[in-house]
């Protein structure tokens, strides 16, 4: 037991000594996440802001002057040209120039105080973007209903529609997207550091030719992973505490919960990223593959994490798939933590699923390196397999017609003396 | 500038993709496989919203009104009578949004007021947020045109018609795939970063520079057999988002490979320009991804679009040749756009891939001795 925590501790030693002679590397993976976060979190995630916006006034009244002020005043629209006509605002948007059309029809101001008429905007958003869109109506939607509550304050009309809908937002009273998507980018950064660094591992050191030199040394396989894995565990929570440092400092991100429950919530996680990447290193040839593995499933993992499309919102079988996407139990986690200041009575079936999915693939991992630390050593042996069954099968055939000795026939087929593959050798290209 | 040594890279990096099927599938094919996984995940049909409803009121105007939430398919409705079990939902994020109908709501309406009805939304989610805000705006406005008709009330006196150019259902799937195309096609072009570290990582390299290959005739090749093999990937690509998810193809399938060309160039030099910067492949692994994961699901305008207004914001973007791709993919697919319009995003390519070339070359003949 003891030696066997010594042999850990020297291939951890090993790991870190290898991560600090890379300076480069090692900068990215230490404040790489912090750059980023910083940059993408203060440029992006602040939600549609400011859509250029073409408006076709055909009334020219005062009050279509003031329902186009208003359309200004909003953040999401800004108004960039406008047009005589439907026609020409209409060419404007087909080569991307604007993304909005706001039409006030001849005669708008009259039939807004007529009880009889009732005025009607209309609202061509750009479609190729479909966030644009629902954008663009709720939001001449909102400046609508200003400009009736402004006509019955002023009891220019005598009222506004049956129903009002007042809208309130808990947990995020000014519905700020700033809090949604830091909290999505953190979850996605500590994702792909510890997914890269676990499944670059071992296919690095098959394509130097330095795991030829692990095997020899007495380090088992169970050994190997934990030295793998505690490195790469370490980092990644060196980088998420940092990140919720900046965001807590930085961004004005509430920290309703406990810190402690995060990080030992963010310890499962990560495992299960050690398992992916692990996986994906043993079957990988190259690290180029190993890098495409990482990527196409960190795009999976992205597109059922909520990101895209709400995870209520999916397809049956996609809906099935994202329960075992640990992105998307994290992001649970981490909003329930931060934004809503859950503990562990909201936040166990997440953490359960989180643990069961580390511990699955962890197991996966570790079958798949019992079966060999060598990318086709599973073939291969499925291979030999066939081989003999094949062969014992010729040779009962053959047997049949040819010799039918007694002692033949008390030999059991399928079973053959001595070892059946002693001469296999795996040859790695290159 | 040799081309017969320029010819010998090509064909050289051409044998490494083709020798190892993983690699091979992983280049010409897994854009298309990526793409199909990821549109999946986008419904055709509208989405599925819980709220639940406190009826205050108890007069058949309010039961009407909870009468048409629950037969309009875009929401499922539970109801309550207290505030505490809203709370309680909402922080275990059983419902998206609850309604408050307040007493004197029947009173109010009968009297020709306006009634208000108090929604609270989970803000923690902007997105279902926005959507809950979207549907139930919608919602009451076509339940107080039927009410009001009823009861003979004055109409409301504005009203917003909104539609949407290009896709009139404002289709999430048939917006988000082509968008999807330029991330998608980071897989290849990850692949040259890698391509280049490794031949320094193994050693390779050295035997390559006591031969008489210059740099840009090394660069060039590499870029070339990269660009070329993530081009015919494109065709599996665009199959699979014309014929399996039926998005509209309005514009011109040779304007659509020419710019797709020229995006390539211009990302798969950003990758060289990485690979050739850093020493080991792990670093390359490492750096790619963070320019090319995140930043292109969040600064690539693929759902906000781009602020252009915020110019520091703004000129990040236009530094990542995916953001201009993503403009390009969705007016050629969906507008039918030709060369005219798009001349700006495709010159923006053309000068990211002439920057990232060449800045590439420069380095590597520095780094070469």
């Amino acid at each position: 037991m003891r030696e066997s925590l010594y042999r850990i501790w020297g291939l951890v030693v090993k790991e870190f000594l290898q991560l600090g002679r890379d300076k480069l590397l090692l900068g990215f993976v230490l404040l790489g996440p912090l750059l980023e976060l910083t940059l993408m979190g203060g440029l992006a995630g602040g939600g549609v802001k400011n859509l250029p916006l073409a408006v076709v006034d055909l009334d020219r009244s005062r009050a279509s002057r003031e329902l186009i002020a208003r359309l200004e005043q909003t953040d999401e629209l800004s108004i960039k040209t406008y047009g005589d006509n439907l026609a020409q605002a209409q060419g404007w948007m087909q080569s991307g120039q604007v993304a909005v059309i706001v039409v006030v029809p001849p005669a708008y101001g009259e039939a807004l105080t007529n009880p009889q008429q009732g005025a009607e905007v209309q609202v061509i958003a750009d479609g190729t973007n479909h966030v644009v869109s629902t954008v663009a109506a709720a939001t001449t939607e909102n400046v609508a209903a200003e400009v009736v509550r402004d006509l019955t304050a002023r009891h220019a009309v005598a009222s506004a529609g049956p129903v009002e809908l007042r809208f309130v937002a808990r947990f995020n009273a000014f519905l700020d997207d700033r809090p949604h998507a830091i909290t999505m980018m953190l979850g996605l950064i500590v994702y792909q550091v510890t997914l890269i660094i676990a499944s670059q591992s071992l296919t690095r050191e098959r394509e130097l030719g330095t795991l030829e030199q692990l095997r020899v040394t007495p380090l088992g396989r169970l050994e190997l992973m934990m030295g793998k894995a505690i490195p790469t565990l370490l980092v990644g929570l060196v980088d998420c505490l940092l990140m919720t440092g900046v965001i807590a400092a930085w961004f004005d991100v509430p920290m309703r919960g406990s810190l402690v429950v995060l990080m030992l919530l963010t310890v499962p996680f990560i495992l299960a990223q050690i398992g992916w990447g692990t996986l994906i290193s043993l079957i990988s040839h190259t690290q180029q593959q190993a890098l495409l593995f990482v990527f196409a499933l960190a795009m999976l993992e992205v597109a059922l994490s909520g990101f895209m499309v709400p995870a209520g919102d999916l397809p049956g079988v996609m809906r099935a798939l994202s329960a075992v996407s640990s992105v998307q139990h994290y992001l649970v986690i981490v909003r329930g933590v931060m934004l809503r200041g859950a503990g562990w009575g909201a936040l166990w079936s997440p953490a359960l699923a989180l643990s069961g999915i580390a511990l699955a693939v962890t197991t996966l991992a570790w079958l798949r390196l019992r079966a060999g630390l060598d990318t086709d050593s599973l073939k291969l042996r499925l291979q030999v397999l066939w081989h003999i069954y094949r062969r014992n099968r010729r040779e009962r055939q053959a047997g049949y017609g040819a010799k039918k000795s007694g002692e033949d026939r008390r030999k059991k087929p399928g079973l053959t003396k001595g070892p059946a593959y002693a001469d296999v050798r795996v040859e790695v290209d290159e | 500038m040799s081309i017969k040594r320029f010819l010998s890279i090509l064909t050289k990096e051409y044998r490494h993709i083709l020798r190892e099927p993983r690699t091979l599938w992983m280049v010409f094919l897994s854009p298309a496989l990526v793409l199909v996984a990821l549109s999946t995940i986008f419904v055709s049909g509208s989405s599925h919203l819980k709220v639940v409803l406190w009826d205050q009121d108890r007069t058949p105007v309010s039961r009407q009104f909870a009468g048409s939430l629950s037969s309009d398919s875009n929401f499922s409705v539970g109801y309550v009578s207290n505030y505490e079990e809203i709370e309680a939902s909402l922080v275990d994020r059983r419902i998206d949004a609850a309604l408050i109908i307040p007493p004197g709501f029947a009173d109010t309406v009968q009297r020709g007021d306006t009634a208000p009805v108090q929604v609270i939304l989970d803000g923690v989610d902007t997105l279902i947020a926005g959507q809950a805000t979207g549907s139930l705006l919608g919602h009451a406005a076509h339940f107080g045109l039927a009410l009001s008709r009823q009861l003979a009330l004055p109409r409301a006196p504005l009203e917003v018609r909104s539609k949407s150019a290009y896709l009139p259902d404002a289709s999430e799937r048939d917006s988000m795939i082509p968008g999807l195309i330029p991330i998608v096609f980071s897989l290849p072009v990850m692949a040259a970063a890698l391509a280049l570290t490794r031949e320094r990582e193994t050693g390779s390299l050295e035997a390559l520079v006591a031969t008489p290959v210059r740099g840009l005739e090394y660069l060039g090749g590499k870029l070339v057999a990269y660009v070329t093999a993530a081009l015919v990937g494109l065709l599996p690509v665009w199959l699979a988002a014309t014929a399996l998810f039926g998005v509209p193809f309005r514009g011109s399938p040779v304007l659509l490979v020419v710019l797709a060309a020229d995006f390539l160039l211009a990302s798969v030099g950003l990758a060289l320009f990485i690979g050739n910067m850093v020493r080991s492949q792990q670093a390359a692994t490492v750096i790619a991804l963070f320019v090319f994961f995140v930043p292109g699901f969040f600064l690539a305008g693929l759902i906000d679009p781009i602020d252009t207004t915020n110019l520091a914001s703004a000129a990040i973007s236009y530094v990542m040749p995916s953001t201009h791709f993503v403009t390009i993919c969705r007016a050629i697919f969906l507008k039918g756009a030709s060369l005219a319009e798009v001349w700006q995003p495709a010159l923006a390519l053309l000068v990211l891939s002439i920057v990232w070339v060449g800045l590439g070359t420069l380095t590597f003949k520095k780094r070469m001795r």
